[in-house]
């Protein structure tokens, strides 16, 4: 039954990395842009969800879009000055500024936020549901059904409307989509504005599972790489699968081996992948978004 | 050529007045502490400038390598009790073997992935460092003994930060001058060339993976050298060796100045660390600057601070119009 549960918990965390995800998978899809700071933005988005609730009394529920909109504003903030490298594909200068800025939002949060840990409890967290042996929050049960809407709403959208065709057109070649009289600016600030919010959003989801600290954010990132590269970078659906995979891996590893180096061995059956099918990632990133 | 015959001339005072900048900045234990520090995070930061610089790819192992060479020395001296010369080469040699073997890995990777890549090499070996017990784990490495390379009939023991500045000025020296040859080695012009242009690379006969794998051979053990010294600095090593303050500090020093400037990393560590040593308003705010200036400079001065002061020189030297 252990067994089971374990299986139960990295259902949990698959959707949650999943979830993490999705906004880097929009990004690198549409924009092959590579964000270095999401772990931080993450990390912010979880204080900005904390402080909503227990310092300005905010109920959850309305905590969550504020935590969005700041992230939000941030991603659009962080576009506008890559704005120039991102025009030019200058991954090089994107990659350093998004590292530098995941810098910046650690030390302004420290600032603001104090370096000690938090609690981040909601009324859903405190809520057990059990299923015979096996146990699960209530948070778990949101994360698991905000994922797949979320999932099947950005599949929505990209599919069947206009904003979505043009999203997708911008991913298949900018130059040619500003030609034909799209916005390409728009689109960016929009997808780095889908990721700051969609960060938010999972941060205020899946934080109150694990004390939340100023510090964190690498092994979030280095989950969010995994899920992308595995789903097959720019894929909607790949990173859906991806990241349940993931989340049933490094919970299976965690219980059975060792659970300090969980993200490390997902990091080393990455490298395994990268390094027997090179070519099929160099396809998976031309292919845009889908 | 005569130009670069006078700029080769003009750095035998630099250097002078570079050894005596501690003695001129008062001499105090503060200012020797501060130059040393920039002397080895500069040849830090020399390791990662020829990946990014030359090669154009952007490598955020480089604090494993620097970390390789503190570990590697603080395990040796204390442990094995051997001499600062053979930590010296027992670092090279590490660097180089992680160096071949991330390497070889990433060949075939390119831009993002590449990257993408060496951070989680980075992340896995903060991980690494700080939970496994042969390591120190998150206690760290304590007792690493003074640095000493005496050579028969020459003592040279540093007892401080005072009489460690020479062999940082000596180190820094020595990282310059393998920086300047590499740029101008057969293989510095085919890094340039294959990330300018890897197709013409290809056509004139440039092997881009064997290049490529060269260049990180050359550039880990620059960084492992860093280590080195920064491990009998300190007298203790730590998984925080490994922190993203070295990988930020690296690439602000690589991009501040301008890309491809033989002291440009130099100035740029020389600026940080004189901010947060003498003008520090507090751990965060520090960590804001930073970021912020890495941030300003790429998104809306790429070509670095070199690049605002090209055109004012410029100016300065156009001479008036000849009348008729």
């Amino acid at each position: 039954m252990n067994l089971m549960q374990q299986v139960l918990n990295g259902l949990v965390m698959g959707h949650a990395y999943a979830l993490v995800a999705i906004g880097w998978t929009l990004l690198l899809g549409v924009a092959r842009l590579v964000n270095f700071g999401h772990g931080q933005m993450y990390m912010l988005g979880a204080f900005v969800t904390w402080w909503a609730v227990v310092k300005a009394g905010v109920p959850y529920a309305l905590a969550l879009p504020i935590a969005m909109a700041c992230g939000a504003l941030l991603g659009v903030l962080m576009q506008r000055v890559m704005l120039r490298a991102t025009f030019e594909q200058n991954l090089v200068s994107i990659m350093i500024m998004t590292l530098g800025f995941g810098y910046l939002i650690h030390g302004a949060a420290a600032l603001v936020f104090g370096s000690t840990g938090q609690i981040l409890d909601t009324a859903l967290s405190r809520h057990e549901i059990n299923l015979g042996e096996l146990w699960l929050t209530g948070q778990d049960l949101a994360i698991v059904v905000a994922t797949i809407l979320v999932f099947i709403g950005l599949r929505r959208l990209l599919d069947g409307t206009r904003v979505g065709r043009l999203v997708r057109m911008v991913a298949e070649d900018p130059k040619l989509a500003q030609l034909s009289g799209v916005n390409v600016r728009r689109v960016y600030y929009g997808v780095f504005a889908f990721e700051g919010a969609a960060v938010a959003f999972a941060a205020g989801m899946v934080a109150p599972r694990t004390p939340i600290l100023t510090s964190m954010g690498f092994d979030e990132v280095i989950m969010t790489f995994v899920v992308v590269v595995f789903g097959g970078i720019g894929s909607v659906k790949g990173s859906y699968v991806a990241g349940v995979a993931l989340g049933l891996f490094t919970a299976l590893f965690g219980a059975l081996v060792s659970l300090a180096y969980t993200a490390a061995a997902a990091f080393l059956a990455l490298i395994a992948l990268l390094v027997l099918r090179p070519g099929g990632l160099a396809a998976g990133a031309a292919g845009g978004v889908h | 050529m005569a130009r670069t015959a006078w700029s080769r001339w003009a750095l035998l005072p630099t250097a002078v007045a570079v050894y005596l900048a501690p003695q001129l900045a008062g001499g105090s234990g503060a200012a020797y502490s501060a130059a040393v520090l920039i002397a080895i995070f500069a040849v830090m930061a020399y390791g990662l400038d020829t990946i990014v610089s030359d090669l154009g790819e952007v490598s955020l192992a480089h604090t494993v390598f620097f970390a390789a060479g503190s570990y590697t020395t603080a395990l040796l001296a204390t442990r094995a009790g051997v001499g600062s010369w053979a930590t010296l080469a027992g670092s090279i040699a590490v660097a180089l073997l992680l160096a071949g073997v991330i390497g070889l890995v990433t060949l075939r990777l390119r831009e993002f992935v590449f990257s993408l890549v060496t951070y989680a090499v980075a992340v896995v070996a903060m991980t690494v460092a700080a939970n496994w017990q042969f390591m120190g784990g998150s206690d760290g490495v304590r007792g690493i003994p003074l640095l000493d390379l005496s050579l028969p009939g020459i003592p040279l023991k540093a007892q401080d930060d005072r009489t460690l500045w020479p062999c940082a000025f000596g180190l820094l020296v020595a990282a310059l001058y393998l920086v300047d040859r590499f740029r101008h080695s057969a293989l510095g012009a085919a890094a340039v060339m294959s990330h300018l242009n890897p197709r013409l690379a290809t056509m004139s006969g440039i092997d881009l993976a064997r290049v490529r794998l060269q260049v990180f051979l050359v550039s880990a053990p620059i960084s492992a050298a860093a280590g080195w010294l920064y491990a009998y600095q300190r007298a203790y090593v730590s998984a925080d060796v490994l922190e993203n303050y070295f990988l930020i500090l690296m690439l602000t020093a690589v991009v501040l100045v301008g890309r491809r400037q033989l002291l440009g990393p130099l100035l740029a560590t020389a600026m940080v660390l004189v901010q947060e040593k003498f003008f520090s308003l507090g751990g965060y705010v520090d960590k804001i600057i930073l970021g912020s200036v890495l941030v300003l400079i790429l998104g809306f001065f790429p070509q670095g601070l070199a690049g605002l002061v090209r055109p004012l020189a410029a100016l300065l030297r156009r001479r008036p119009p000849a009348r008729p």
